[in-house]
């Protein structure tokens, strides 16, 4: 067991090893003075035209309280305004402030930090956009591609991220958000939403991210998370070595991870193609659970001085702030996968071989309950209700982790209850 | 006129480019000659002395009637420039005092902001050499703030709304020789740090950091007073009901808590607060924040990414080597570096302070006394 398992660790090191970049070929320009001009004069409800070209900017470009603007280039690949080497601000685009704001047909590459980042804004577009990090493949990109934060009517649609050491289609603490038709690869998080409400995920395709799609609810935030709907999602070869850095919260995620549900309440995840994943397909589960799995060792006592528990915070002293998911609805997902053992370079993978054998599960339940779980009656509470109902067999698994892996079980007929 | 100018100062440039001086200059830097034709897109006058904001020789920033200076308790660091700032007020109309936010300013109030190098830190005679103007212009619709950049000649300077970069070079405080790409900003990187609420608003001037001496016509008089006495702040409270902050550097003027707070209120509160632009990372690094978690203390970051610095909490107390808020005032970095404008050097004093104070917060007792 013991020599099949450092067997398997080589075999996983050396092939992930492999060289992993994007070097496409540019020719830089420099048109920054005349491009921030119009960023700074433009007019509301006026259209700002990018030609064609590679151009080369030393700062971010800053669009702040601006109303009905197009920023339109010639096409992804053909327009691209590449922020390699700037100088100063932590972004490539920051937009802040602005109502009804478009962005389409152009590619934004190798800012410091984000590469588009919009706050404070209601109604942003993005339309075939591409954010990418070039060079190799690692902690040194930058954190997220798209990154909407505290938004209003947001709609990203025929885009493409990849390289972030974070998230690539990122959406937090906003409302009324839509993600369809999108190209997703090679970032940590493929798509995530992030402490937002009402958002729709499909027809997007993510793959060879760390992660593919996540809904997470984290704590501390502004507003929290609700009403959110992922379906008709191509989600394929999640298996890509996690490049986060440590400290971020997607570090946690284990390389081969389909879709995670994270702590949120009321989550739809329904007819996605969901291949290939080396830990798990689709998986639920408790901030409890992130906050242990960051403490590394759950046996041990974390010391509060070594800053190991970093994830949790406080989360318990946040009332408005529910760690458990509920009211999740999982049905009519197509399953399949050619792996046949977990991956064992993540707790989850070696638990799973421990429990299950070599056995990757399809959907996988942390187990982790609430005190009220359970009403006086006996009934689950419905505000916990996790309901599977997938047409064909699936591998399935309810760690409760909680108790030690004590009542695990594999039986998901408990579960169908749409 | 302008254009001769102009043209003197573009061939002064030229000229100086080819001597010897070029070899000291950073590279990467924008020539500082100013344009021959000033486009100022209906936001402003073209040149600064249009103002009339000064009397005589425009470099002396003496100032006009209806024009006060005044200075900070803490200042923001800006690369170490020194700043000579004004308030321009309206005829008539005094502001009204605020006892936590910025003066409440009468529409047609101009907040005048000089920055400048003195040539040798420890010789004001050696001479200076002054960089840019900002002005926050309160209008009908709100706060404007415009960007004036000054020619080599120092008599004057033109508005540029995408910003620049200088080379500047002077002798420090500890005689050495420093230089930096001063960067002006442009209009639209003002917002990122001005924004309020989404609205633009000035930072400095609060009640707190108007509170101490200056000298005004050969007299030490508290601006506050001043103001007051000269009409031009109505509602000035009882001495002792008056916010004062210390200076960030002079123990004398506070302990090592406040003086630590008032720094980070300066240089971080200005975005990090529930109505700022990084209102997201859920930091609140005002005076006004009593809970330590917010404060930073044992606080993960949000959306820090690599810029966390592979550390795990804002402020872990006592670590300030484990404090990622330290790395990021520690760093040159773009992604890294905090304020994420404004600066392209590390505040080697300020990171001392901040430094030695994390060193002796005790980790069981986080209290900070606001």
């Amino acid at each position: 067991m013991k020599q099949y398992y450092i067997l398997f660790l080589v075999f996983i090191l050396l092939w992930s090893c492999g060289p992993d970049r994007y070097d496409p070929e540019r020719n830089y320009q420099d048109k920054e003075k005349e491009i921030l001009t119009q960023f700074i004069i433009a007019e509301d409800s006026s259209v700002i035209e990018l030609s064609e070209g590679h151009f080369l900017f030393s700062r971010s470009l800053i669009m702040d309280g601006k109303n009905h603007i197009t920023i339109r280039g010639k096409g992804i690949d053909k327009t691209v305004l590449s922020f390699k080497g700037q100088q100063e601000g932590a972004e490539g685009i920051r937009i802040t402030n602005s109502n009804n704001i478009t962005l389409e047909d152009l590619t934004v590459e190798d800012a410091s930090g984000d590469n588009i980042k919009v706050m404070d804004t209601d109604g942003i577009t993005f339309r075939r956009v591409k954010v990418a990090w070039t060079g190799p493949i690692n902690e040194e990109n930058g954190a997220y591609g798209f990154y909407p934060v505290i938004c209003k009517n947001v709609l990203i649609e025929g885009c493409e991220s990849m390289g972030a050491s974070d998230a690539g289609l990122y959406v937090g603490q906003s409302e009324d958000v839509i993600i369809r038709n999108n190209k997703v690869y090679q970032n940590v998080a493929g798509i995530e939403s992030e402490n937002s409400e009402r958002v729709e995920i499909y027809g997007n395709e993510c793959w060879d991210n760390t992660g593919g799609i996540l809904v997470f609810n984290l704590p501390g935030l502004t507003r929290y998370g609700q009403h959110i709907k992922v379906h008709g999602n191509m989600v394929h070869d999640n298996n890509r070595e996690n490049f986060a850095v440590p400290g971020a919260i997607v570090g946690t995620i284990p390389p081969g991870s389909g879709i995670i549900v994270l702590a949120t309440k009321n989550v739809d995840v329904l007819d996605n193609e969901i291949k290939d994943h080396k830990t798990v397909g689709v998986s639920v589960i408790s901030y409890e659970l992130m906050s242990a799995m960051e403490g590394g060792n759950e046996e041990e006592q974390p010391d509060p001085e070594s800053g190991v528990r970093g994830i949790q915070a406080d989360f318990r002293s946040d009332k408005n702030y529910d760690p458990f998911p509920g009211q999740i609805s999982i049905y009519n997902n197509k399953f399949e996968n050619d792996n046949w053992f977990p991956y064992l370079g993540s707790d989850f993978g070696k638990l799973f071989l421990f429990k299950l054998g070599p056995t990757i599960p399809d959907i996988a339940l942390d187990g982790i309950k609430p005190d009220d779980y359970f009403l006086a009656n006996g009934d689950v509470n419905p505000s916990y209700k996790v309901c599977i109902d997938e047409q064909q067999p699936i591998s399935f698994v309810d760690l409760d982790a909680a108790n030690d892996f004590e009542n695990l079980s594999m039986d998901v007929s408990r579960f169908n209850c749409r | 006129m302008r254009r001769v100018g102009a043209f003197v100062v573009i061939c002064a440039f030229l000229l100086a480019c080819n001597t010897e001086k070029e070899k000291q200059q950073p590279v990467a830097a924008e020539k500082t000659a100013a344009p021959e034709e000033i486009e100022t897109y209906g936001m402003g006058k073209a040149w600064l002395s249009e103002y009339g904001f000064f009397e005589g020789k425009l470099a002396d920033l003496q100032p006009a009637d209806n024009v006060v200076a005044y200075e900070l308790n803490t200042p923001l660091f800006s690369d170490y420039a020194h700043k000579k700032r004004f308030i321009y007020f309206p005829e008539g109309a005094p502001a009204n005092y605020q006892e936590r936010e910025v003066l409440d300013f009468p529409v047609g109030t101009v907040l005048i902001k000089n920055f400048y190098y003195p040539n040798d830190f420890r010789d004001a005679s050696a001479g200076k050499k002054i960089l840019e103007t900002r002005l926050l212009v309160h209008e009908e619709k709100g706060w404007q703030p415009l960007s004036y950049i000054w020619n080599e000649e120092q008599t004057d300077a033109y508005f540029e709304i995408i910003g620049a970069t200088i080379p500047v070079q002077w002798t420090h405080d500890d005689g050495a020789i420093k230089q930096t790409n001063y960067i002006v900003p442009n209009l639209n990187q003002c917002k990122s740090c001005h924004v309020k609420d989404k609205t633009l608003m000035p930072i400095g001037p609060t009640a707190r950091q108007l509170n101490r001496k200056n000298m005004y016509v050969s007299e030490e008089v508290n601006q506050l007073e001043f103001l007051a006495a000269n009409g031009l702040l109505s509602g000035l409270p009882e001495a002792k009901e008056r916010p004062a902050f210390p200076l960030w550097d002079n123990p004398n003027s506070g302990t090592l808590d406040e003086r630590a707070i008032a720094y980070l209120d300066i240089n971080c509160g200005p975005c990090h607060n529930p109505l700022g632009p990084a209102k997201t990372s859920g930091l609140n690094l005002t005076v006004f924040e009593t809970d330590p978690f917010k404060l930073g203390f044992m606080k993960p970051p949000v959306a820090a990414g690599k810029a966390s610095g592979n550390l795990l909490h804002d402020i872990v107390p006592g670590k300030p080597e484990a404090s990622i808020l330290l790395h990021r005032m520690n760093s040159t970095n773009p992604e890294v570096m905090m304020p994420e404008l404004g600066r392209t050097l590390i505040h080697e004093e300020g990171v001392a302070l901040i430094r030695k104070w994390i060193e002796q917060l005790n980790s069981s007792e986080t209290v900070i006394s606001p």
